[in-house]
Parts: structure tokens; sequence; C-alpha cells
């Protein structure tokens, strides 16, 4: 594939150092470090309530960490807003997709961006204009762009916000469980545009529960369990079988993990 | 494509239009029934009347539409009609005397605004608060006693002739014409639907969240103190108790209108109808010498009525012919 | 199916709501019917209803109001010619009073009476101004000849008013007064006015209190009722003269019970956890004085304290009889909505009335209360 020009740069996007997170006893992330490369596809897997979702909410400014830094662009961050990690440049799809269901598909693409007109009204035919060429472009189909999204369906629902995620043109994106909801063909359509983005030259940070997909986009796999970044490999280098293994903590494993770590 | 734009346009309005025809039934009901209600001289007095309840349900339907509730504008109505009669009193300008009522009554939104958005309060314990604090405000301002004699160019807002009409309609139309404009087309009014519908959505979007919601209260506070204005110069008293249960009629009117109590709908259109509605109803009672408690009991049964509907037909109704849609991709 | 089943029952509910409420209302559309209208309303005007009934049906009229009425028809003369037919809106406070109840039955009983179509509208609660104008307002368009109002402070009525004069209708103002300077202003006058001495009613009050108590004096309180209406400040002062002048008599407290019987109930326990040693507390009107009497009999205390009010409703006519209450200040319901409708008459026939008729006052105590028997 075409990531060693990015790998021979080695300047990650974002890095993450230390970062720890707690909600009243439950302790989420236990201090992570990761770095997120352009031009590359980062999967991040783990079990159920591992702390994927929390450590990308820390990186889109979602959530504030309890300690640690972010540093971006030569600058370093305690922590992100949801709008300056916009304006970084970052982008993300949420598990939850974060639509307003009573807006229809064309207002909640532009949300918090809407162009306007006359410097009050907002510019209601170029968003829907636009967003039926993106919609189109990323071959998501839904009724109508007017169609407020609370009347769409499950994987119509996700395209929307992998549509909203790109349109905010950012150089990092990220994807929390994108094609949980989707069909055959939909989730194979949003695998394609992940990989192309990275091939584009985007930092990519994909979440999934499913090893497949993670094997056929991903550069490199990170694994999560208990909060902690137990190990991360070059997608070339494993197999779904060690991965397996180190998202359940099977011993056969674990013994690897700590002479592996020193040498990646 | 154009077909489902009037399939929605239609669902959108379509409460609306229900409300216009039961209001054209009670006309043609109350014409029939009673030969003072069909006068130029009525309708002006039901006109006058809703004002007042339009220019403060104005403001109510962003705050609800925002997934708000403001119980204290009733209380900021009188608070700032009070501010407005002792600003005179002391010799201010009528001009300036209003801005101060208006100022205050944008104080009272912004802090209910404030202390909801940031300390993460239930809006109704909030505005229930200053419903309270604004009251015993306007008593202690005023002493209990109502101040009294303004001058006419103060007056002149609640009981001055612009032709055939008065200054409070015109305000009222020019308010419900401002509000639809901004509820429907800026993005003050999209972020403003978007509260109500997924408040956590608007704020990863990276949209202040914070001031947005000040900024709804803030609005209803001035829209209230809008109606102190009113309410003050067509009495030419500023009253402690001015504004007494108008919280009440201003969200009955709101909810009545189509604005989902939930938040992120609103309609304005819905709102001035609605308001019209009940004016209707209270003068055509009135004009036909039905006692007060029946008057109660119809509003309420009317309220009833009207998001019953509203809730069952949410339910399937517009549901089914969306679903109908899903088929015919873009 | 199940779903179905439960929208129908609740459109059915919804319905026999409907229903029942047409079916009430049917008799009590018509205007001066003379039927009860108030059947659906709160306990209270239920209570009172029922009262009114009992009265209707009981002794012809008492001595002690034939005396009052005299006095105030005497007043009244020439008296105006009667069965006309004149139609006369009567605009009150609210009826979610026992004491405006009362004076929409002696409208209606007067109107019977007097041969002439009367209609009574109230404001939805005490404190509506705004929506008090607008009855008046929706009233004026009609086809009355005169109007009779009572407003809920000096100056939410005076737009009305003005309407009413520019189109002829003739304003007769009953009880709290219409302020005839804001008026003026306005472009308006009043066509007459009847009322009660309010000042007169809080000293007669007082005065009984004060010798109650003899020369050994004590503490008293006062609870008024919304500050700034006129009955409340008069009743207020005029109580307030008098105890002030009275040796060793001393006021601790005066607090607004806002008419509200709760309200008053929680002022009247305050006031006792302050001052276990009060001997007298005056209320300005009945509602008040008998929540005051409640609060003091769950303290325990209700022994050796005098309670007074004012209106002498039919309950305080009952709890005066019991002993529950120490007495009240009276008025004829029948003698003053009757003498505000021949007031009303007089204007519309054209004869020249008194700037202002005060309806005379009694004092109902225990000593006095069973020469009030079939009192209205
Ligand atoms: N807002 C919150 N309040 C309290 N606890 C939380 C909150 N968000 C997450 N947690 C807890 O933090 C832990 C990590 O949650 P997180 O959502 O990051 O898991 P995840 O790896 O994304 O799981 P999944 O695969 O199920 O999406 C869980 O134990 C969860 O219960
Ligand atoms: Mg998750």
């Amino acid at each position: 594939m075409s990531n060693d020009a990015a790998q021979g740069k080695r300047i990650p996007y974002i890095r993450l150092r230390n970062i720890k997170k707690s909600f009243g006893h439950v302790i989420a992330l236990d201090g992570v470090d990761l770095d997120v490369y352009p031009g590359e596809v980062m999967a991040l897997v783990g079990d159920n309530g591992a702390g994927k979702s929390t450590l990308i909410k820390i990186i889109s400014g979602v959530l504030n960490p309890d300690e640690g830094e972010l540093s971006l662009n030569g600058k370093t961050f305690k922590h992100m807003t949801p709008s300056r990690a916009i304006e970084l440049g970052i982008s993300t799809v949420y598990q939850d997709l974060a639509l307003v269901d009573c807006l229809d598909v064309a207002s909640n693409i532009f949300l918090g961006r809407e162009p306007l007109k006359a410097c009050f009204f907002v510019d209601k035919k170029r968003m829907n204009r636009e967003s039926e060429e993106l919609l189109r472009r990323l071959k998501v189909s839904i009724p109508s762009v007017i169609t407020p999204v609370e009347f769409l369906s499950g994987g119509q629902r996700q395209g929307v916000a992998v549509a909203r995620s790109i349109k905010l043109q950012g150089r990092m994106i990220i994807f929390d469980e994108p094609t949980a909801a989707m069909g055959v063909s939909e989730s194979a359509r949003v695998l394609e545009l992940i990989r192309s983005l990275g091939d584009e030259g985007f930092a990519v940070l994909v979440i999934s529960h499913n090893l497949h997909h993670v094997f056929t986009i991903a550069d490199c796999i990170c694994v999560i369990r208990s909060g902690r970044l137990v190990k991360d490999f070059r997608t070339e280098n494993t197999n779904p079988d060690q991965v397996v293994g180190f998202i359940t903590g099977s011993n056969r494993y674990t013994e690897e993990y700590t002479e592996e770590s020193i040498t990646t | 494509m154009n077909r489902t734009k009037i399939k929605l346009l239609l669902g959108n309005i379509f409460p609306q239009l229900l409300l216009i025809l039961v209001m054209l039934i009670m006309v043609i009901f109350l014409s029939v029934a009673s030969p003072f209600f069909l006068t130029w001289d009525n309708f002006r007095n039901v006109f006058d009347h809703s004002s007042l309840y339009i220019i403060l349900a104005l403001g109510m339907t962003f705050v609800i539409s925002s997934g708000g509730v403001d119980l204290s504008v009733g209380a900021v109505a009188a608070l700032s009609g009070v501010c407005m009669a002792v600003a005179m009193q002391n010799g201010l300008g009528v001009g300036t005397s209003i801005l101060i009522g208006l100022a205050a009554g944008g104080l009272v939104g912004a802090a209910n605004g404030s202390i909801i958005s940031l300390f993460k309060i239930n809006p109704f314990i909030v505005t229930l608060g200053f419903m309270s604090l604004a009251r015993g405000l306007a008593l202690i301002i005023t002493g209990g006693i109502p101040i009294y004699g303004f001058p006419r160019a103060f007056t002149w807002w609640g009981s001055g002739h612009i032709g055939p009409l008065n200054p409070p309609m015109l305000l009222a139309a020019f308010m419900a014409a401002l509000a639809a404009l901004v509820l429907n087309m800026s993005r003050f009014g999209y972020y403003t639907l978007a509260l109500g519908g997924n408040e956590e959505a608007l704020r990863r979007s990276g949209v202040s969240i914070h001031l947005y919601k000040i900024m709804v209260y803030l609005l209803c506070g001035v829209t209230a103190a809008l109606g102190g204005l009113i309410v003050t110069a067509r009495l030419n008293t500023a009253e402690p108790l001015a504004g007494w249960m108008l919280e009440m009629d201003s969200i009955a009117a709101v909810v009545l209108g189509g604005t989902s109590m939930k938040g992120g709908r609103g309609s304005i259109a819905g709102t001035l109808i609605a308001c019209l509605l009940l004016g209707i109803l209270r003068n055509g009672l009135v004009i036909l010498s039905i006692p007060a408690y029946y008057q109660q009991l119809l509003i309420g049964m009317i309220i009833l009525s009207a998001v019953i509907f509203a809730e069952v037909r949410s339910r399937k109704g517009l549901a089914s012919t969306h679903k109908k849609e899903r088929s015919t991709a873009v | 199916m199940k779903e179905k089943m439960k929208r129908m029952l609740a459109f059915m509910l919804l319905f026999s709501l409907v229903a029942f409420a047409a079916g009430c209302g049917s008799p009590a559309s018509p205007p001066a019917s003379g039927e009860k209208t108030g059947t659906g309303a709160a306990e209270e005007v239920k209570e009172d209803d029922d009262e009114v009934e009992k009265t209707a049906a009981g002794p012809a009229m008492n001595s002690k109001a034939q005396e009052i009425e005299q006095v105030l028809m005497d007043q009244l003369a020439p008296l105006p010619e009667f069965n006309t037919g004149e139609k006369i809106g009567v605009l009150i406070i609210t009826l979610a009073n026992p004491f405006w109840v009362a004076m929409k039955e002696g409208y209606e009983k007067a109107g019977a009476e007097l041969g002439i179509e009367v209609a009574v509208m109230a404001a939805p609660t005490e404190g509506d101004t705004k929506s008090q104008l607008e009855t008046l307002d929706a009233m004026v368009a009609r086809d009355y000849a005169a109007i009779v109002a009572s407003p809920i402070e000096p100056f939410n009525l005076v737009p009305g008013v003005v309407r009413a004069n520019k189109k002829g209708i003739k304003v007769i103002n009953l009880g709290p007064p219409i302020s005839k300077e804001a008026l003026k202003e306005a472009g308006g006058w009043l066509d007459g006015r009847i009322t009660v001495d309010y000042e007169e009613q809080g000293a007669m009050a007082a005065e009984y209190i004060v010798e109650k108590l003899g020369p050994a004096g004590g503490k008293v309180a006062i609870i008024q009722g919304i500050p700034g209406a006129g009955q409340s400040e008069g009743r207020t002062a005029g109580a307030k003269k008098v105890f002030e002048a009275a040796e060793n008599v001393e006021i601790v407290s005066i607090q607004p019970g806002n008419w509200d019987r709760n309200t008053a109930y929680n002022i009247a326990s305050n006031i006792l956890q302050a001052h276990p040693d009060i001997r007298a507390i005056f209320c300005c009107n009945d509602v008040m004085a008998l929540a005051a009497a409640d609060a003091l009999e769950a303290a325990g205390k209700r022994e050796g304290v005098i309670i007074f009010g004012v209106d002498f409703i039919s309950e305080a006519h009952e709890a005066i009889k019991e002993g529950k209450l120490d007495g009240s200040i009276a008025y004829s319901i029948r003698v003053y909505s009757k003498a505000a409708l021949i007031l009303a008459l007089k204007t519309v026939q054209g004869h020249a009335i008194p700037d202002e008729v005060f309806s005379p006052l009694a004092l109902v105590s225990k000593e006095n209360v069973a020469e009030f028997e079939g009192w209205e």
C-alpha cells in the first residue's frame, strides 16, 4: 500500500500522552499513549467497555481527561473542546451518531457551520444542494435531504453522520463503529471510503468490533483492554487470532506482550 | 423529490390548518349566536387583548422549542413594568425608562438561562425561583402599591392609535414576523431547535450551547418585558401583581400552536393562531355571558384535545408518511 | 388493539367531561336565570351555595336586615321605575371567593325582584387584573344599558370604563374603588359609586377588640389582604388607628395574607410562634380569620385569643355561632347588590344620584349573632 511515504516522515498528526479518565469509581482510561499518523488508518479494538469511545471523545474534545496531554501541530493541550478540535481539523463520527433528530438531513450535515446569506439567513438552498452532492458522492441513499433525520433507518443515519464528518473537511477523521447498523453493501462502501481517506493522506482512527473489516482496511491495530493500550501491531505482522488473544487477555499471548512492546 | 417536499410541508402545517378551521367554526358559531360578536369594535378588542399574549408566547415558543420552559414571564412582565414606572418617576425620559424595563427583563432572562445552562438545573425549578424572585422584587420596589400616572408618550404604547389599530397590535404583528424569520431562517433559530432536539449533538458540533441557551432565555425575558410595557402603558399603572398567571396562558398558547413540549419543534404561526383562538374563545364566552368557571373548563379541554391529537398524530400519522417515502431514494 | 382501546377510553372520558359540562352549563347559560351555576367549582363555593339555598327557604327576612335596608332606601329615594326590562351587566372580582359568589346570587335575585335582566361576569382569579379588563371590554361590546363594576384594583378597569362612557353605557362602581383621578385623566367618569366604608369596618372591629381586652390590653396583630388593595388598606388603617389610640394595646405584627386561606393560616401560626402571648388577631376578611382560628386551634392556643373578620360570609356566621370565630363586620349582601342595581336604574332613567352611597354596617359577635338568623 501507499503508506511508505507517510511512514518515512513519521510525524504524528496527534500525540496522546498518559491520558487518564475515570467516571466515579470506574477507571475508563488508565494512562494511554497513542500516536496517530497522517496517511494511515489506525484501528482501535477492544471489548465492550474497554474505553475506546472514551478515548476518542477525549481526542474530539467531548470529554476532558483527568490527567495527561494531547499535542497537535506542535502545540500541547491539557484538553480539547469540540470547537477547538474541529478547528484543528479533527472530525468524528460518534457511536451514538450525535444527530439532531428533529432537523433535516442537510441541516444535520451542516450543523454548526451553516452557510449564511445577507449575514443572517441560513442559505438553505446551498445546504440542500451541497448535501445532495455529497451524499451522492458517498453513495448514501436517503429519501431526501429535507427529511427529518428521525424518519431515517439506522444505516441511513450512520450514512448521514459519516457525510457530516467528511463535510467538516478535517485532516483527521475518527469513526466510532461507523458500520454497526449498516447492510453488507453499505458497509463495504464506507470501508472503501475509510481506506481511500487513508490513502489520500488523512489521519484515520477507526473503532470496530469486526476484525474482518479491521484487517481489510487498517494499517495498524491498537488493542485496548480495561483502559490500557496493551498492544499495537502493524497489520501485516499479525493475524486475527493473535489480536483476539490480546483483546480477551488470554494467557497464550500475554507473555509475548512484554517483549514485543519493547521492540515496537 | 417534489412530492416529498409537499408532503413534508403539509405534514408540518397540518396542526395549524386544523386550528384555523376550529377558529373559523368558532367565529361562525359566535356570529350566529350573538349579534355583538361580529362587529369591528369587538374584533378590535380581540386583537388588542391577544397582542399581549402573542408577544409573551413568541418568546415562550423559543424557550419551549429549545426543550425548556419559562415560568417567570408573568412576574418578569410585572417587574419590568414597575422598573419603567420607577424610572419615569425619577425623571428619566420615556425612551430611557422603557429601555431600562426591557433591560430588567433581559437580565432576568439571561440569569435564568445562565443558571439553567451552566449549572445544568431543570428549567422548571430555576424559572419557578425567578418567578417568585421577580414578583418579590416588584412588590418590594412598589411597596405593594401600584404606581400610577405616566406621560402620554408612554401610555401611547398601550392605548395610542395608529389608524384603526393600536401600538400593541402592531408590535405583536412585527414581533411575530421577526420571530418567524429568526426561528425558521437564522442560525439562532436552527440552534434553538437543535438544543431541544439533541443538545449534546449541538455541543459536539462545536457550538457554544451555553451562549445560545442564555440567548433563548434572554429573548424570552425581553418579550416578557415588552408584555410588561403593554400592560403598564395600557392601564397607565404599574402594578406589582400584573401578569398574574400569564406564564400559564403563554405556555398553553404555545403548546396549542403545535410547538412540542419535548423541544425540537416550534411553530411561530401556530403560536400566533393559538393566541387568536384563545382570544376569540375568551371574548366569545363573555359575549355569550357564560360564567368564568366554564371559560376555564373550556380552555382546559381545548388544550387537552390539542395535545392528545398532536401526540396521536406524531405516533402514527406522520411517521407512516415518511416510511413510505423511504423506498424512493435520492 | 390494546392501544386503540386505551385511546378510546381516554376520549370517552374527555367526552363525558364535555357532556357533564354541557349538562351543568345549560341552565346557567341564559343570563340572570337565577339558577345556581357554581356546581363544578371549589368546595368553598359549594358550601356557600347550600347555605344560600337554606336561608332562602328559611325565615322571610331578618329584622336587622330590614332595618338596614330601610336606612339605605331612604338614601336612594326617589326610587326609579321598575319592571322595565333593562339589561344590566355586572362585573365582579371572582367566583372563586364565597363573598363574590354570594354577591352574584344577590344581584340575580335583586334583578328578578326589580324586573330587569342581569348578567354577572367575573375574572378567572382574584389577581387577574388584565383578564378582568378584557371581560369588561367584551361586556361593553354588548347592549347593556348600565354596568356595575367592582375592580380588582383601582386602575385596571379604567380603559374599559372609558370605552363604556364613549358608548353611552352608565357605569356604577361597587365596592373597591375605581380611581377617579385616573379616569378623569383618561377622559372618563363614573356615573355613580356605592361602597362600604372600609376604614369604618376596621375601626368597628378594633373597637370591639379593645373593649374586650379591657384596661389590661395586650398584643394584637393584623392580617391584611393583598397589599395595595383598597379594602385591605382601608380596613388595616381603620383598625390600626383604633389600636394605636388604645392604652396598653400593642400591634406586634401586620402581615399580608393576600386574602388567601393558606397564607393566612401560615401567618397566624408564625405570629403565634413569635408572640405566644398574642391576645387578638384582626383579619381583613372572614376567610383569613377562619384560617387564623384553625391555625390557633391546631396549636392548641385558641383559648383567650380574639379573632375577628370582615364580610360575615355564611361560613363565618356558622363559626361565630359555634364560637370558633369571635365576630365579623356585616353588611347585607342582598341590600348592597340591590342598591347597586337601583342606582344603575336611576342613572339609566336620568335621575340624579349622590356622588357616593355607603352601605350601612353591622357588627356581629357571639353576643348578638342570634339576631342575624336569616341574614343575607
Ligand atoms: N459518561 C459516563 N459516565 C459513567 N461511566 C461511563 C461514561 N462513559 C463511559 N463510561 C464507562 O467507561 C467505561 C468505558 O466506556 P467506553 O464507552 O469508552 O467503552 P467502549 O470501549 O467504547 O465500549 P463499546 O465497545 O461497548 O462501545 C465503561 O465501563 C463505561 O461504563
Ligand atoms: Mg464505544
